[in-house]
């Protein structure tokens, strides 16, 4: 991770700017939500390589700073949202997809799938990722 | 396998890129393009973008959807990080695009 930092500051010019735009495990919630309404039915459980991966990779930052190839300038944590059409679709991909690093766990879908049932109205099942995006200069 | 998903279709995720980072009319490097998804939405605002991943078949979805307008300005490449395949100096800003 390190000797990858350094090929990117090998390509940057003189002032250049790295953005180190990334999710960051923390519980995230799921929902349904309507027009009208968002209903949280639980949290997705971070597993230890996400907890991990995390870590490396602000060891990583912290490292090439301690190193002076990069100055830390500004950090924003912020909140974005991914969105399936329905439980059952957003149960496949975390399963094929994030295993490594969440897990859905059984009761969440169970109250997912409940609240979507509950609703006739136009809804979507969602994440909230937490998200950090951090400007580094050179 | 298709999968329907929306990745925040709310634009926060960018909105916070271009109010951070400043990338109007500079020379970008994103690291970790995926399938472009993250490329289309502030590449109009650069000068140029070379955008690499790891993973050809993803990269491939990205340069078949490259909309006609950022022709010019994006470019790809099936490369790793540990080794670019660009000189010393090349670019004014990288974007570790969900890849550390």
């Amino acid at each position: 991770m390190v000797h990858a930092l350094e090929e990117i500051k090998r390509s940057l010019g003189p002032n250049g700017t790295l953005i180190d735009l990334r999710p960051l495990a923390d519980r995230w919630p799921v929902e349904v939500t309507t027009v009208e309404a968002v209903h949280e039915t639980g949290r997705l459980t971070d597993l230890p390589a996400g907890l991990s991966d995390d870590e490396a990779a602000n060891s990583a930052m912290e490292e090439t700073a301690r190193l002076g190839w990069f100055i830390r300038q500004e950090e924003h944590i912020f909140q974005m949202y991914i969105y399936w059409d329905d439980p059952q679709e957003m149960s496949t991909y975390m399963s094929e997809r994030w295993a490594d690093f969440v897990k859905l766990e059984t009761e969440t879908l169970q109250a997912t799938q409940l609240a979507w049932e509950e609703t006739n109205e136009e809804k979507h099942v969602r994440i909230q990722m937490k998200m950090l995006l951090t400007r580094w200069r050179k | 396998v298709f999968m329907p998903i929306q990745k925040d279709p709310e634009g926060t995720e960018t909105m916070h890129l271009l109010g951070l980072t400043g990338i109007a009319n500079k020379n970008v490097l994103e690291i970790g393009c995926g399938d472009g998804r993250l490329t289309w939405r502030y590449a109009s605002s650069a000068s140029r973008v070379a955008a690499i991943d790891p993973e050809g078949v993803t990269l491939q979805t990205a340069i078949q959807a490259l909309p006609s307008g950022l022709r010019g300005v994006a470019s790809f490449a099936c490369a790793s990080s540990l080794s670019l395949p660009f000189p010393p100096a090349t670019f004014d800003t990288a974007i570790l695009a969900w890849s550390l």
